[in-house]
């Protein structure tokens, strides 16, 4: 999220403007064009990005909402959309790693890389076209009008690190006028600065001893380099969920509401309640287009339970950047989930296990357990 | 249908069958059923009742009681 005094001095203007406006299709236009201003000044690249994408999604939500072969053309805008991505993000990691395979080879060329710089943002707003599309032609969403769907595409306040907003939450209150209230203000204010203090105070001070440390592993003791490691796993939460804060609470000052990001997902007691609560709105993505429609694909078990939550996982940690390790951290937590349903499989055939896991101190130290697998989780992400 | 869901949850995600299990008992906020238990409900329900629910409609928000998830087969 590009936090920034522009930020901030745009959120004071637009929302001035927008408020002192009476008509709300006005007011969607305003913050779209504060959005796309916001945008271009940090990525030229990333504002043409927006607005062909935005002009393209709209347009093929047009078309599986009012043509036969809706399959179809879901099909080609999902997969165009996924192209754009793969070119950006991806092309430049897919040449690396073939050259690395030709170069283990000992072939003797290999070829050409060229570096891509992916536009701002381009991760988030692939993933809000697409469920746009697909909730389209799964009939839980109205097209909207281009210009709530362009306000919906760019918002500035969540353009950047999310929450990945759906379209079927996100038009409903921008359709009406918005009724000013001075608990937007003060919601926003107190969000915001909640926001700040987890992110300047304590992700910042937490990374000023974790970050020598792990970035210069071999020189620290074990023990040294997973209390850096513990320091991590919490600076990242408190970086991330604050700037999700942040992002939240901007977008009250305009009087929306945007979706949580995180519900203390380090006081769960497994795998799959931290991915409700971690990252919700994308993990609420992957599972609404990715893990229930790859689960269907076959009924084994072993497809379900193995396969399925490492694909999904892995491609969570791709998505989050173009590097093996990240897609490792994914595989991480994938393993997890798929360890965890083993586990609930053969708790719900042995009832004196069943019974352990009902004692409290059983729900306390998996809640320490969770929180550890996680922890050594981040050892990939970094 | 009720009793038809029931049923089905009673058997297939339940770690004791004989847990008290109503209507109105809460699923997932609960923990007693998580993503995986919903894909096979999803598919049970589209079987049986030939109503197919999108994901994104099935969340501890529309899906927690049996009571909710009536509530949403019907709409659909």
């Amino acid at each position: 999220m590009v936090i920034s005094y522009l930020f901030f001095g745009l959120l004071a203007i637009t929302a001035i403007i927008y408020w002192f406006t009476s008509n709300q299709k006005i007011r969607n236009y305003i913050l779209s064009a504060s959005s796309l201003f916001f945008i271009g000044f940090y990525d030229s690249n990333a504002l043409i990005v927006v607005l062909s994408l935005t002009v393209f999604t709209y347009f093929f939500g047009y078309l599986i909402k009012y043509k036969d072969k809706k399959g179809l053309y879901l099909f080609a805008g999902i997969s165009s959309i996924i192209l754009l991505l793969v070119i950006f993000k991806y092309l430049g990691f897919l040449e690396k790693t073939l050259n690395d395979i030709i170069a283990y080879f000992s072939f003797n060329s290999g070829i050409r890389t060229i570096m891509i710089i992916p536009p701002l943002g381009i991760s988030y707003i692939t993933f809000k076209h697409i469920s746009y599309l697909t909730d389209i032609k799964w009939k839980i969403t109205e097209n909207g009008s281009f210009g709530e769907f362009l306000c919906y595409s760019s918002l500035f306040t969540i353009y950047t690190a999310g929450p990945i907003e759906r379209f079927e939450k996100f038009r409903p209150q921008i359709q009406n006028r918005i009724e000013y209230s001075g608990a937007f203000i003060g919601q926003s204010f107190g969000r915001i600065t909640i926001g700040f203090f987890k992110k300047l105070v304590i992700a910042d001070w937490i990374a000023h001893f974790a970050n020598p440390v792990l970035n210069n592993q071999a020189e620290y003791p074990p023990l040294i380099v997973l209390a850096a490691l513990l320091g991590f796993s919490i600076q990242i939460y408190m970086d991330f969920s604050g700037y999700s804060d942040i992002a939240i609470g901007a977008s009250m000052l305009f009087g929306l509401k945007i979706m949580e990001n995180f519900n203390y997902p380090y006081f769960v007691s497994n795998i799959s309640q931290f991915w409700r609560n971690w990252h919700i709105s994308l993990s609420d993505w992957l599972r609404d287009y990715l893990f229930f429609p790859l689960s269907k694909v076959s009924s084994k078990k072993i497809w379900t339970v193995f396969f399925v939550p490492i694909i999904v996982m892995g491609i969570c940690g791709f998505w989050h950047g173009a590097e093996w390790h990240f897609a490792m951290w994914g595989v991480w937590h994938g393993a997890g989930l798929s360890f965890y349903q083993v586990w609930l499989m053969y708790k719900r055939k042995n009832k004196k296990l069943s019974a352990l896991a009902q004692k409290e101190w059983f729900n306390f130290a998996s809640i320490v357990l969770t929180f550890l697998y996680v922890t050594l989780g981040w050892w990939f992400f970094i | 249908m009720e009793e038809k869901l029931l049923d089905f949850i009673r058997n297939e995600f339940l770690e004791d069958p004989e847990t008290e299990l109503n209507a109105a008992t809460k699923l997932i906020s609960a923990g007693l059923i998580d993503s995986f238990s919903l894909v096979s409900l999803q598919v049970f329900i589209a079987k049986e009742f030939g109503k197919n629910i999108p994901a994104p409609k099935i969340t501890a928000e529309t899906f927690d009681t049996v009571n909710k998830m009536i509530e949403v087969i019907n709409k659909f």
